[in-house]
């Protein structure tokens, strides 16, 4: 299509809201009689309340009511209410307090005496799986049918243990048995392929588990307005936090209007808002006055979510041409207090990567006391790159092949299936993303640099590739042009900071060949109309939503092209969108000011009072509110699709480590993308850096800590969590795109928020190894101590698969 | 009682404007009154409604108690001056360039901005245990939980521990050990002048105490002796990432120097004890030779003599000892 | 004034930490106020001097040994750990910082290991039960003399009826503290062990330094009291029998009772030790 938009820097349209600190975020509103909630967390890791004493809380001047765990709605299972009498972590939310302040609900939070008896707690997966172990929950450690139960009968909590054989092997460095695993797949001739190997690897790796830390807390503020439920949500996604929400408190999606015009970031914890999210709608319809439940960082750490860590065995065969014939994997997950499902697209994307053909898949994730695990960016994904990408560097290492050249021996290309059920793709442009960065690296140059030592610094270099599913389809768009001549697109989605808000409407503006200053963006409040919108999640709303858009836009073009035809003759092909006419060749044609006038007029689909039938239902609503202003485009995306739609970033790192303190500097870095069409390069360059620098983060500096004794976290600010910051970033970043259009898309443009992290991490881990001569300290954070006594030959203290070292 | 953080209660805030008012106050109010310099160690404290003083006093008001000047032929550092001014003072970085580069490592430049010279050399420790409200040695309590068997200690300490093993955050107190620097601290009486080395204590001698400033006290001063400036110095500070962060391990050393032979040293270790340690037995045995590799390995193993780890901080045995070595070797 | 300690442990619950350090000051002040009432006490109280028995059994040696060397080494030995242990542990309360830890826990196995080989010895070595023997008469008759100085102090056997009863109250108080002490121990760091705070739970070691607090500050009041008699004129001749070991005739027949302390040569051997001659000294006895 053409590009006057797309693949432009255009600036956001809330940018200077945002940097003049104008934007108003969920905790920025202030309506009459608003009142403030603070939550009374749970000190242990799993407890019971065994008694409330709220007496001299509610006595307090000032303070209004107490909301308990039997006042929100709850479900069987290891299911998450957003309070209850049996906390699974600590930070756990069990009552909540309303005050006319935060101060008073503060003291009245400490005036409370709760008798809360502890229970049995477990950390690490490990220790649950061991025989005799602890559970995270009182009926054990595995929520699941009963093996001999029929197909309708309730899951029910077990206990799902190792046998003393299994920990024989681990503790000896082995692999635990087949019949460890929860669950598995296979596919090709895996044992056929490891006795025909050349070369046969075996690692035990752990990846640790790291909270999201997003700048904005989930603070939310709620208010009820005839019969209405008003939430101002701290969340990624905007349509889709409506349902979300009007599910969690049992009422009608109807009935309930969602402000998020802005979000401080998610990175996956806040993908239809959060749990706290029930607290003040639920609260201020018990008080009946507006409720603001401002989220501390110091809560966050804890309702925050995490990613989850792995304990991980893999055994990679490797023919002496470098390729790699074989995976067997077993992960170990640690799944919070309410489970995890991040092992399954690890075992995916390992497939993916190596295009091993025949690789087997374990794995089991265990509830432990933990707080919660959700998805964070390149969940799963980020994880085994970042693990696996050192083994395949050691096995070109032993193989006397480069380790670019392994990558690339390895990597997938758009015929790669993946997974149990071969998956296969739109469009795979890896080896391009791999070719055009080790150019813009220099990577043969670098590789010069490899081992090099200047007084006490090592010189390593890596490379890492990182795919992630970029893209949902099936969503529909939503536009209407009114009679000033603006196009003014109603975005369900999110406005998460990733510009997607704006840069996805570009499409429709392209095809109606508007300016951008002739397109708004409508958006954050669901009363203003809003379509029916993919998660602003999984990379998705990029290709989800330029193709919903496209087709809205398609729609408008074509009623636009209809009334043109109908108001000045000719046939509608014969008409031209451009700078906001639309006109024959060598006529003036009519503004489409006009055209939105005469639609009006007009009536019936033209301005929205007839609508497409294939429209999804929650999408109808906001069409139906809007019929009548204006030249209605509107629009299922029906373009359809053969295979998933991924992208991929392949990450390039120079480092330096520091023999004598094991400190690493990362001297250069490079990443390059294929993520289809690039629509907007500078938010791209944002997304790609800024998903690196946060792999880079997850691989290198951040941490979370849990005492084992009480199992309380620390590491619970942002100072003791660690982000990576400024001053840990190489000056030189370059990123490229490959900037291959997917076929299967109308716009060609695949999502990048996902993989990147496992770029930015892989790339580091293996360039960490490489400076290390080749060993691979096969966990994280590598941050200085464990690389200094690897260096040193000192015994690491912690056991080789313990979590929570950092 | 329920736990609950991240909300400041209220309190009685003072605002002298002269040091004499300030001292007169935490006098008045003995016990109960907390100084505040630049906040950023109490508000974290405040926040978690750990510590929960009735009374305040915040210096920031007090005019005598900011800027450098010239004093006895070395400078005189009022305690309130922000760690920013230290880091761009021309003299200091001219001439007590280990106290400009020190101060450069601390966290950020907003911290900077905000953060004192007497503040940061009189923060607490930053045990996480401690400051999360339990009940340790520290705390008045009976109980070490950093050093129990399976606890989270990397960051804890390997010398100078008695009961407690939390370790002093000061990125300063090195380089201000290394100066021989003197810390003037005034209560009702007249002026106590404490060498920098024995300003910071470790727990044998006061478990719930960083320094000799006991409540009632208050720092107004810093001097910074003649005798050290422009000696070749050395500063490193380890972290886990390059800002707003504490050290792993750090070192400041100043080194007199004279026809390439070390005549006279001061080296202060951070990060591995509750106080800075001033290597007295490494300095004896740099004095008098060049500093070469040899020396220099002598002498990071000697530093090290005494360390005692816990479960995880192994590796600031190492750590140490390679600093130490780095330092002497700077000479050479 | 308080009783105990608590804190709230990490997970927010409030535990026992320790004893009041309230109950340190009122035993000091009570040990005080013991001191001063029985030394006013016994100054106002008429005298009345019991006459020493005229017929002298035969056979009674001028000097009568009453603890042997090795006797005397344990007390001094745990006395000395004893005031150690004290001072190590409240001074610093008091407001006295030292690094008082190391001393307090080596004075502490000092004093278990005296207590061992007092116990061993006592069994096996010394008449066990002479200290054991509390009769009910006994004590009414005891408590019938401090009533009234005209009756008659009665007569004990090796150990006085005074003895043995603050020897009673050691026993308890001093095993309490001494196994709460050595509990505590596994929470330091010692030569032979790292330390290990998780080996009780937090409510039980909470208990256990409770009783260590109570045993601990009873020993202010029982200490004070042991030296304050130690150093009473009257009671001098006691004190120097544990210096040297013997009481002369004159105090034996004054204070035993020869038939429930057997001196008499011939009686069983290294019970009576003979000596040259009998030297007077502390005067006679007060009671």
């Amino acid at each position: 299509m053409a590009d006057k938009l797309i693949g432009t820097d255009i600036a956001p349209p809330d940018l200077v809201a945002k940097i003049t600190g104008r934007a108003r975020y969920a905790e920025d509103f202030r309506p009459d009689g608003m009142v403030f909630a603070k939550l009374l967390l749970s000190p242990m890791p799993h407890c019971r309340v065994r008694g409330v004493d709220v007496s001299r809380a509610l006595a307090m001047d000032g303070v209004i009511d107490i909301l308990r765990a039997e006042e929100v709605p709850s479900r069987e299972g290891p299911r998450e209410s957003c309070l209850t009498d049996e906390p699974h972590y600590e930070g756990e939310p069990v009552l909540a307090v309303a005050a006319i302040t935060e101060e008073i609900a503060a003291a009245a939070i400490e005036a409370i005496d709760v008798d809360f008896e502890p229970l049995p707690f477990v950390l690490d997966p490990l220790d649950s799986l061991r025989p005799g172990g602890p559970t995270a929950y009182n009926g054990g450690n595995y929520f699941a049918r009963l093996p001999d139960a029929e197909s309708g009968d309730p899951s029910v909590f077990q206990d799902f243990k190792w046998t003393e054989a299994d920990f024989v092997e681990v503790d000896a460095g082995r692999r635990p048995s087949e019949a460890a695993s929860t669950r598995s797949w296979e596919k090709g001739e895996v044992d056929a392929a490891f006795a025909a190997a050349d070369l046969v690897l075996e690692e035990v790796i752990v990846h640790q588990s790291v909270t999201h830390h997003p700048m904005e807390p989930r603070t939310n503020m709620a208010y009820w307005e005839n019969g209405k439920l008003y939430a101002h949500v701290s969340t990624q996604s905007a349509q889709a936090t409506k349902g979300a929400l009007a599910g969690a408190i049992g009422i009608d999606a109807d009935d309930v209007v969602v402000i998020a015009e802005y979000c401080g970031g998610g990175f996956g914890s806040k993908i239809a808002g959060s749990t706290v999210m029930q607290i003040p709608a639920l609260f201020s319809r018990k008080i009946n006055r507006p409720v603001m439940l401002r989220i501390t960082r110091y809560e966050e750490n804890y309702v925050g979510r995490a990613r989850p860590g792995f304990q991980a065995w893999v055994k990679m065969a490797f023919r002496n041409d470098g390729k790699c014939t074989g995976v067997d994997l077993f992960i170990v997950e640690e799944g919070g207090a309410y489970g995890s499902g991040d092992n399954n697209t690890a075992g995916n994307i390992a497939d993916l990567i190596y295009t091993p053909q025949n690789m087997r898949f374990r794995s089991v994730s265990m509830y432990t006391n933990t707080p919660p695990k959700a998805a964070q960016r390149g969940p799963g994904g980020a994880q085994i790159v970042s693990m696996l990408e050192p083994v395949l560097a050691k096995a070109g290492r032993e193989l006397g092949i480069d380790n670019l050249q392994m990558r690339l021996i390895n990597a997938p290309g758009s015929d790669a299936t993946m997974g149990p059920r071969n998956g296969r793709f739109t469009s795979v442009h890896a080896i391009e993303a791999l070719e055009q960065g080790a150019e813009l690296f220099d990577w043969a140059g670098k590789m010069e640099l490899s081992g090099r030592r200047e007084g006490s610094k090592v010189t390593g270099i890596g490379v890492g590739l990182s795919p992630y599913t970029a893209g949902s389809i099936g969503y529909d768009g939503l536009m209407v042009i009114r009679p000033d001549g603006k196009l003014y697109v109603h975005q369900g989605i999110g406005n998460l900071g990733t510009h997607s808000i704006s840069d996805t409407a570009r499409p429709a503006a392209e095809i109606l060949g508007l300016n951008w200053d002739q397109v708004e963006i409508v958006w954050g409040d669901s009363s203003l109309g809003q379509p029916r919108s993919s998660v602003q999640a999984g990379s998705q709303t990029t290709h989800a939503h330029t193709r919903a858009n496209h087709a809205a836009g398609m729609d408008a073009a074509r009623k636009i092209r209809a009334i043109a035809a109908q108001t000045m003759g000719g046939s509608p092909g014969d008409y031209v969108l451009d700078n906001g006419r639309v006109f024959r060749r060598g006529t003036s044609g009519m503004a489409l000011a006009q055209i939105a006038e005469r639609a009006i007029q007009m009536g019936g689909e033209y301005d929205g009072h007839e609508l497409p039938g294939d429209i999804h239902a929650q999408t109808r609503p906001a069409a139906e509110m809007l019929a009548g202003e204006g030249l209605m485009g509107v629009a299922k995306d029906n373009y359809g699709r053969s295979g998933s739609t991924y992208s991929f970033v392949a990450g390039f790192a120079m480092v330096e480590l520091d023999h004598e303190t094991g400190v690493v500097a990362i001297k250069e870095f490079v990443a390059v993308t294929d993520c289809g069409t690039v629509v907007h390069p500078r938010s791209l360059a944002a997304q790609v850096f800024g998903g690196c620098i946060q792999g880079m983060g997850m691989a290198m500096t951040q941490r979370w800590v849990f005492d084992p004794q009480y199992g309380v976290s620390f590491a619970n600010r942002l100072y003791t969590a660690r982000p990576p910051g400024f001053l840990d970033m190489p000056e030189d970043m370059k990123w490229g795109a490959v900037g291959i259009a997917d076929p299967q898309s109308p716009v060609g443009a695949k999502g990048i928020g996902e993989p990147p992290v496992g770029a930015g991490a892989a790339a580091l881990t293996t360039a960490v190894a490489d400076a290390m001569g080749g060993i691979c300290l096969c966990r994280t954070p590598l941050t200085p101590d464990i690389i200094l006594a690897e260096l040193e030959g000192r015994a690491p203290a912690f056991g080789r698969l313990d979590q929570h070292v950092g | 009682m329920a736990i609950i953080r991240d909300m400041i209660p209220a309190f009685d805030l003072f605002q002298p404007t002269t040091v004499d008012d300030a001292v007169a106050l935490l006098d008045e109010h003995r016990g109960q009154a907390w100084v505040i310099a630049g906040g950023l160690d109490s508000y974290d404290w405040f926040k978690d409604r750990i510590k929960r003083p009735g009374v305040v006093v915040d210096l920031g008001g007090i005019e005598e108690l900011r800027g450098i000047t010239d004093a006895q032929g070395g400078l005189e550092i009022g305690a309130m001056t922000t760690l920013t001014e230290v880091v761009n003072h021309a003299r200091i970085r001219s001439e007590y360039g280990v106290l400009a580069t020190a101060a450069e490592h601390v966290a950020t430049p907003q911290i900077r901005n905000q953060g004192t010279l007497g503040g940061n050399i009189s923060q607490d420790t930053r045990c996480w245990y401690y400051r999360s409200g339990w009940p340790c040695y520290r705390a008045g309590g009976n109980t070490c939980y950093a050093a129990a068997p399976k606890a989270m200690n990397r960051e804890h300490a390997i010398m100078g521990t008695n009961r407690c093993v939390a370790v002093s955050p000061s990125d300063t107190a090195p380089a201000l050990v290394a100066l021989d620097a003197k810390m003037v601290v005034r209560d009702g009486g007249s002026p106590r002048v404490h060498d920098a080395e024995d300003f910071f204590i470790g727990p044998a001698i006061d478990i719930t105490r960083m320094t000799v400033i006991k409540p009632g006290d208050l720092l107004t001063a810093i001097h910074v002796p003649a005798e050290w400036a422009n000696a070749q110095f050395y500063y490193e500070k380890i972290r886990d990432r390059g800002s707003w962060d504490f050290q792993l391990v750090s070192v400041a050393a100043a080194f007199q120097v004279s026809g390439g032979t070390i005549t006279d040293a001061r080296i202060a270790v951070g990060g591995v004890a509750p106080y800075p340690v001033r290597l007295d037995a490494v300095e004896r045995l740099v004095s008098g030779t060049s500093g070469g590799e040899s020396v220099a390995t002598d002498a990071g193993e000697l530093s090290i003599k005494g360390g005692r780890v816990l479960r995880h901080n192994d590796y600031k045995i190492a750590m140490m000892r390679n600093l130490v070595r780095r330092a002497v070797r700077s000479v050479a | 004034m308080e009783l105990w300690r608590t804190a709230a442990n990490p997970w927010g619950q409030d535990v026992l930490t320790g004893v009041s350090w309230d109950l340190m000051y009122a035993a000091i002040i009570l040990a005080v106020a013991f001191l001063v009432g029985h030394a006013v006490w016994i100054k106002t109280r008429p005298t009345k001097v019991h006459a020493a028995t005229e017929d002298v059994p035969p056979g009674i040696p001028e000097r009568i040994q009453r603890h042997s060397l090795a006797a005397r080494l344990f007390h001094w030995t745990m006395a000395a750990s004893m005031l150690v242990l004290l001072v190590t542990a409240f001074v610093p309360v008091l407001g006295l910082q030292f690094p008082w830890v190391t001393i307090h826990w080596i004075a502490g196995a000092v004093l278990t290991a005296t207590i061992v080989y007092h116990i061993i010895h006592s069994i096996g070595w010394q008449d066990f039960w002479a200290m054991f023997q509390i009769g009910f008469g006994e004590g009414m008759a005891h408590l019938k003399h401090i009533m009234s100085p005209k009756a008659p102090a009665p007569k004990a056997g090796k150990y006085p009826f005074d003895h043995r009863l603050y020897h009673h109250v050691l026993v308890v108080v001093g095993l309490g503290v001494i196994a709460t002490g050595l509990l505590m121990t596994v929470r330091i760091d010692t030569i032979f062990w790292t330390r290990n705070p998780y080996m009780l739970a937090d409510s039980t070691w909470g208990i256990v330094y409770v009783i260590h607090g109570i045993c601990g500050v009873a020993l202010i009041f029982f200490t004070a009291a042991h030296i304050y008699f130690a150093l009473r004129p009257e009671k001098h001749w006691i004190t120097w029998s544990m210096v040297r070991g013997w009481v002369d005739r004159e105090h034996y027949l004054a204070h035993h009772d020869p038939e429930k302390w057997v001196v008499t040569e011939g009686a069983a051997p290294g019970q009576i030790e003979p000596v040259e001659e009998a030297p007077l000294e502390a005067g006679s006895a007060a009671e």
